[in-house]
């Protein structure tokens, strides 16, 4: 479902990401994790083809993204959902008429749209509010609306950039069950965050560690550590100052 | 498909109502621009439509002498019915003293402070006047043709009681010399305005492009097409220009019931034209289609 192949991209001099290498099948769950700039969201970038791949191959739903063309990444999009931190929704419409979006620019029926979109707003506890404007709701309701328009259509795959950024705990422990939930219909999904404590409650999904645009961690053999890795750490700890105490290593990666 | 299509093309017009202000702005651009474009249509069709009547005709205007008793007079009517003998002759028009001086008061219209001048019909200053149209004979050459002009003049000059005779040159001449001020001044004076138009049409429809970035930014991101997202901005685009030549068309309209005869008196004795059903669908269409392709331009900029 994603292949990824010796990925790399630069904005000018930075490299922002290095010779990446994972896959993932259909109905996989993985977690990026990492600190910020670490190179996660320029990943998801990628993968819905917001960037241009520069280096190396990439490719998602059977898009291969270095030869894409531009006409093409709408196919891509209406098999590749995306959910953000700041949920990128229209606040000036209402909670429905958000979720039927990306039906309508599929040209579904009515019918059948309203159909969906019923039961997708249903599954989401915001059936009572949607005839509200979503610039009405609150954040965590906001981000409901957001998962609801990415699932309506069934996505192959699913990124979600800090979906759980702008929530509390306890909303963000709630959307990730929901993201389990639609994961069980077969979708594959990458969801980057900061969060240790969402990555201990699902010790079952795969995660990869970025640190400088490398892949510095995983946690199964899909995904390759940055080749140069073990030179450059054994170089840090040479030149860096002693430390009083030794670092923790990030919960669920290792290989 | 055409569910799609006709429901992004009310999106269009509804999208009118995005930034209030500067849609106003671009429709009175529009119908100054379009109303611009339809005056020099209006003095294009008025000219050759005159041109055209008049081809081959050469005008002369006779004065004869003010204040005739009632003999001169009978003898004036007798001398326009001698004139339509002369060879070549077309048609003609002409005015008494009374008919000038009551064409004069019509002329003076209702806004003059003068509006009766009775005062002055018995001792009336106008001449009797007349404009005739002759056509020179086939075999005039070029060259003959001044010959004939003199020849003709000279017979209204000949005739008792005139005081004047003024010609107006060939209305061939005077065709051409048209057809070269509508070629290199007028045409390209409408092609640059056409362009003003899908200029100004272009620059809104990015505007109204830029105010909906975010919007934009979320279909692209739920996998609209681009002609998905353009197309609500060029319809709300040709729906302006629509708008802006419909509403420059009516002011047209009224403005030729007000003028077209303002140029009714001799020697011009021009009606100013309205526009021909050709050109009234050109100016709603090719605004149109300039709405559509300025908006076009204005979205791939």
């Amino acid at each position: 479902m994603i292949e990824i192949n010796h990925l790399s991209h630069n904005f000018g001099q930075h490299w922002a990401l290095k010779d990446i290498s994972f896959r993932l099948k259909k109905g996989e769950f993985l977690f990026l994790s990492g600190p910020s700039g670490a190179g996660k969201t320029t990943l998801l970038n990628l993968l819905f083809a917001a960037l241009p791949v520069q280096r190396g191959e990439a490719r998602v739903a059977e898009f291969a993204l270095n030869s894409i063309k531009p006409a093409q990444i709408p196919l891509l999009r209406r098999q590749v959902s995306v959910v953000f931190q700041d949920f990128r929704i229209l606040p000036e419409r209402s909670v429905y008429d958000n979720v039927l979006l990306p039906l309508q620019v599929r040209g579904l029926s009515r019918v059948h749209s309203d159909r969906r979109v019923r039961a997708v707003v249903r599954a989401l506890g915001l059936e009572k509010r949607s005839s509200l404007l979503c610039g009405e709701l609150s954040g965590g309701e906001q981000q409901r609306v957001a998962v609801a328009r990415a699932f309506v259509v069934n996505p192959q795959v699913l990124l979600a950039d800090e979906p759980t950024g702008n929530l509390d705990a306890e909303l963000s422990f709630r959307l990730m069950d929901l993201f389990k939930q639609f994961q069980a219909y077969g979708t594959t999904m990458i969801v980057a965050t900061h969060s240790q404590e969402l990555m201990r409650r699902h010790p079952e999904a795969k995660v990869i560690r970025l640190e400088d645009g490398m892949i510095t961690g995983a946690n199964w053999p899909g995904a390759t550590l940055y080749p140069g890795l073990e030179q450059m750490m054994e170089q840090r700890r040479r030149t860096a100052p002693p430390q009083p105490k030794s670092t923790k290593q990030p919960e669920g990666a290792g290989s | 498909m055409p569910r799609i299509i006709l429901r992004l093309i009310g999106q269009g017009i509804l999208g009118l109502s995005i930034n209030p202000w500067a849609q106003i702005l671009t429709l009175t651009a529009v119908i100054l621009v379009s109303f611009l474009v339809g005056l020099f249509l209006m003095a294009v069709t008025t000219l050759d439509h005159q041109l055209s009547m008049a081809s081959g005709e050469t005008s002369f205007q006779v004065y004869w002498r003010p204040g005739p008793d009632q003999a001169q007079s009978d003898e004036i009517s007798r001398q326009w019915q001698e004139i339509q003998d002369i060879p070549g002759f077309l048609h003609g028009r002409t005015f008494t003293p009374e008919q000038a001086l009551k064409e004069m008061e019509s002329r003076l219209g209702r806004n003059s402070t003068v509006k009766d001048l009775t005062f002055i019909a018995e001792n009336n200053p106008l001449p009797p006047t007349g404009l005739f149209a002759f056509s020179p004979p086939q075999d005039v050459q070029n060259l003959d043709y001044g010959i004939w002009i003199k020849d003709t003049s000279q017979k209204l000059w000949d005739l008792p009681g005139v005081e004047q005779v003024s010609v107006t040159p060939l209305r061939d001449e005077l065709g051409q010399a048209w057809r070269k001020v509508n070629t290199y001044i007028m045409r390209p004076v409408i092609v640059f305005l056409t362009l003003l138009l899908g200029l100004i049409i272009g620059n809104t429809v990015r505007l109204a492009l830029l105010s909906k970035s975010h919007e934009v930014e979320i279909l692209q991101l739920v996998g609209a097409f681009n002609w998905y997202i353009r197309l609500p901005l060029l319809v709300c685009g040709a729906v302006q220009a629509l708008a802006g030549s419909a509403i420059a068309l009516v002011l047209l309209r009224f403005i030729h019931m007000q003028i077209r005869d303002v140029l009714m008196f001799p020697p011009l004795m021009l009606e100013i034209r309205f526009l021909t059903p050709e050109m009234i669908l050109l100016m709603l269409a090719v605004p149109a289609l300039m709405g559509l392709l300025g908006g076009w331009v204005g979205l791939k900029r």
